[in-house]
């Protein structure tokens, strides 16, 4: 093949398919495994892992209804760019040691960007739904989106100026960002401050995932699922594929950021082994993320209603995250980190 | 965690086993009567449900050859549940309509009717043979 | 459209609603997030069972009456058996009283443990509900092994009760009694020291104790605005005059009555204690003796066929005061039973402690009353297809005529 603009185009297309595929197939299996694991801690046995799956069998069979107050096309276009969106944020994050199909060409702040993609198409479908139910989730979900945005920035940002603080060469790749883990270069202060920074990113992932206590946009018991009120069928399945790919882009962006980790190194092994050593730790790292971003946060808490999303992450969030800046910034002022 | 007491709850909860009793099956068979019918044909196995008590109010047993036709049951049933065939001087009782509050157990002068322990009655057809006792 | 209208949109909420446990309509016009006004047409659940009471006799009703309300079943048949008690002059035997206490208690446990989850489930904490359901079986299953059945228990009958509790069964409850009593005080924990309950109960749904007096407020609702009333200790019945019961006030875990939801909360939980000591003091002092005046049915039967008059019975059921008033004239039939449930009363505080709050918060607000549709709905209007609202002035007429109707 020719490169077109330094492109292959059949790895492009290749890698793109593969990646649409596995991310889907590890969505499901990570809602599947987050369901399970849910009911264990409330007591209950749960459903099957491979219930998901069942699921989207079963929504795909089913109707489409667009209600009569829908604005049809968008209403269908909304699912789709949804789950192309969240699917295009894998293209640029790692999975193990294998790089990303879009490594060269976007840095950490376009994944921010494109974070906020699948949301802007659910609140667009919910706005399309002509629905007060809809409606109101989708005001909600804007008003998510803006509250968390900043948290998420100061986290991205503080890890990928540490970096550059230590002298590393283009920090906002994310190639850069997931071959220097941060902690190899942090002393003790910018330590501190990289662990409060990742728990910040552990809370930012429920609003993310509009997941309790930040469900607000669908909340069950008070809008009915809110913006996804009145999908069904097909559109709802592409919803919860999407919900999927989302859980496993969000995991697998703080696994790039905190545990960028490879094993392979340690074990001396063929290079195909190597390879699958390396997804299976890294699969092994993104369901230690979800367990305790996702689950524990799920299970243990309460809804918040839309006032408390707000204050929690523009005051609490917004002020930890600083924190951790501030003590990743006197780290470098006082020269802890040791220049790589 | 003093300000989200239940986390350390959850966490502990993991590791233990489920509450939920597992009837009838683990997972929710794609059909349920199909799951029944094969247990009942044994290549399928059942979990018990949980037992009932003693004097538990199952579904109704009737002694014809004991009962009187008093006609007693039929005025004080709630849910006229019970019907007096004069032909046979005997009743026949409804179970579907019934509501196992077991008042006929107690007002029959001669002990004819009794509370079983069987519950699991439920049937598509309300005039099921099962659920007509006579 | 008006000015008003225009601001803001209406969000309706039910008959069907995942809020909702039961069928109720509630409209409400909101401006963004806030609640400006509230409005709410209850009668979605109306099932007639006054109508066909009234071609029962009270042998049979006493079962319809377990039917009501599918969770504080036995308030109704405790407070219709008093009425016909009190009508008929059946004295019961103390001992009946003190089994009717014990299954009423249990009944309180596990109505406010239901409650609880369903609480926590308003607002969106699933585990809790899981753990306050599953712990609530164990008051089910003392309840089946007593009476022979988990929901219509049919253990109260008009004279006594059907089933005796015997000292081999006081083991079972000595021990679910002490399973509670050590799970006591984790669900108090749970509930109400987690931050994410307090943040969305605390100072949501006020009604201050001036407000619940206005409104008529009564149970749990009333004692969370700081109202001492409780018919179990304003007018003893059953055994409650032999045993230690106060009101259970908020100010007693708090130090203050703020009649918020977070204060509906802890009467609940502080209820679910109260019970377990009072199924303990029961147990202790029940005298030995009969449990029923009238053992023979048909004997009883023509008791309650002999009766004239009226007369009122009252019960503290765990929503609140269950009133139920029989009319008799010596025929099989009541001439007239009324059901008056506790919700009735309590769902005018909607409009108040709904008012002005956020969306968010409908759900926990709404289910805070412990509202319960089924015990509730005894008026549904057909008769004009489209008029389903009666105004104070067609309600007063049709009662004086009913009442006219039944005197002459």
């Amino acid at each position: 093949m020719i490169p077109v603009f330094g492109i292959d185009p059949l790895q492009v297309v290749g890698g793109t398919i593969a990646v649409a595929v596995l991310g889907v197939l590890a969505g499901l299996v990570f809602l599947g495994i987050d369901r399970k694991v849910t009911a264990h801690m409330q007591a209950r046995i749960g459903p099957p892992i491979r219930q998901p799956f069942r699921d989207v069998r079963k929504l795909l069979c089913k109707d489409s209804i667009v209600p009569e107050n829908a604005i049809p096309w968008l209403f269908n276009a909304a699912p789709i760019v949804a789950l192309a969106s969240a699917i295009v944020i894998l293209l640029y994050l790692p999975a193990g040691s294998i790089a990303p199909v879009f490594g060269g060409y976007g840095d950490i702040i376009l994944v921010m960007y494109l974070l906020t993609v699948p949301a802007l198409a659910m609140v667009a479908g919910g706005f399309a739904s002509g629905s007060p139910y809809a409606t109101v989730g989708s005001q909600r979900e804007m008003v998510t989106m803006i509250s968390y945005e900043f948290p998420l920035a100061i986290a991205i940002i503080a890890v990928a100026w540490r970096l550059a603080a230590a002298g590393i060469a283009d920090p906002f790749s994310i190639a850069t960002i997931a071959a220097n883990p941060v902690w190899s270069v942090v002393g003790p202060l910018g330590f501190a401050g990289c662990l409060i920074l990742l728990v910040v990113l552990a809370w930012v992932t429920p609003a993310e995932l509009s997941r309790i206590p930040c469900d607000t946009p669908e909340a069950e018991t008070e809008l009915a699922g809110g913006l996804l009120v009145e999908y069904s069928g097909r559109n709802l399945a592409l919803f919860y594929l999407a919900s999927g790919v989302k859980t496993v882009a969000m995991a697998s962006l703080a696994v790039a950021l905190f545990l960028p980790w490879n094993i392979s190194g340690y074990l001396a092994l063929p290079p195909a082994a190597g390879y699958a050593a390396d997804i299976a730790f890294f699969l092994l790292k993104m369901l230690v993320v979800v367990f305790f971003s996702v689950s524990v946060i799920r299970v243990g808490m309460a809804r918040f209603r839309i006032t408390h999303v707000v204050s929690v992450y523009w005051g609490y969030l917004a002020g930890l995250g600083l924190l951790g800046l501030l003590l990743v910034v006197l780290d470098v002022a006082f020269g802890a980190g040791v220049i790589a | 965690m003093s300000f989200l007491p239940t986390i350390p709850e959850i966490l502990k909860q993991f590791f233990r086993k489920p509450a939920t009793n597992a009837f009838p099956a683990k997972y929710l068979p794609p059909s349920v009567t199909g799951f029944l019918a094969r247990v009942g044909e044994g290549t399928a196995s059942i979990h018990p449900p949980i037992a009932t008590p003693p004097d538990f109010r199952g579904k109704i047993v009737y002694d014809r050859d004991t009962c009187i036709g008093c006609k007693i049951c039929t005025k004080i049933c709630p849910a006229h549940a019970i019907e007096f065939i004069p032909e046979t001087k005997r009743i026949r009782i409804y179970v579907t309509q019934c509501i196992f509050c077991s008042q006929c157990n107690d007002a029959c002068p001669v002990n004819a009717l009794h509370m079983s322990e069987e519950f699991l009655i439920a049937a598509e057809n309300r005039y099921a043979e099962d659920l007509i006792v006579e | 459209m008006s000015e008003e209208a225009k601001k803001g949109y209406s969000v309706p909420i039910g008959p069907i609603h995942p809020a909702l446990k039961e069928p109720i309509l509630f409209t409400f016009q909101m401006n963004g997030e806030k609640v400006e006004k509230v409005d709410f047409a209850p009668g979605k659940a109306h099932r007639g069972i006054e109508w066909m009471g009234m071609r029962r006799n009270p042998v049979q009703i006493v079962h319809l009456t377990d039917r009501i309300c599918g969770i504080c079943g036995v308030s109704h048949t405790l407070a219709f058996s008093r009425a016909v008690e009190q009508v008929a002059e059946i004295e019961v035997p103390e001992r009946a009283h003190y089994v009717r206490t014990i299954i009423a208690e249990y009944e309180r446990i596990q109505s406010h443990l239901l409650w609880a989850g369903v609480a926590a489930h308003e607002l969106g904490f699933d585990t809790l509900f899981y753990l306050a359901w599953r712990v609530r079986e164990e008051s089910l299953d003392v309840i089946e092994y007593l009476t022979g059945n988990r929901v219509n228990y049919g253990i109260v009958q008009v004279g006594g009760v059907r089933r005796d509790i015997t000292a081999d069964q006081f083991p079972r409850i000595e021990a679910s009694l002490s399973y509670y009593e050590d799970l006591f005080g984790k669900m108090l924990t749970l509930f109400l020291e987690d931050t994410t309950i307090k943040m969305r109960s605390r100072n949501t749904g006020v009604m201050n104790q001036q407000e619940a007096l206005e409104l008529c407020a009564i149970g749990p609702t009333a004692r969370a605005s700081g109202l001492n009333m409780d018919v179990r200790q304003d007018s003893p019945y059953a055994a409650y005059g032999d045993v230690d019961v106060r009101a259970v006030m908020p100010e007693q875990y708090l130090g203050e009555a703020r009649g918020d939801v977070y204060d509906r909360i802890v009467v609940r939980l502080l209820e679910v204690k109260q019970s377990i000591d009072i199924v303990r003091q029961c147990m202790d002092q029940m005298p030995a003796g009969e449990v029923t005046a009238e053992p023979k049915i048909p004997k009883l039967l023509a008791l309650c066929k002999k009766a004239e008059g009226e007369a009122v019975g009252r019960v503290e059921a765990p929503r609140g005061e269950c009133l139920h008033y029989v009319r008799m004239d010596g025929h099989e039939q009541p001439l007239a039973w009324k059901v008056k449930a506790s919700t009735y009363s309590n769902q005018m505080s909607w409009l108040k402690i709904l008012q002005g709050e956020q969306l968010a918060d409908i759900p926990i607000i709404v289910a805070s009353i412990d509202p319960c549709m089924s015990c509730t709905d005894r008026v549904t209007v057909l008769r004009d297809g489209r008029r389903d609202v009666l105004t104070k002035e067609e309600l007063h007429r049709l009662s004086v005529e009913k009442t006219r109707r039944l005197q002459s």
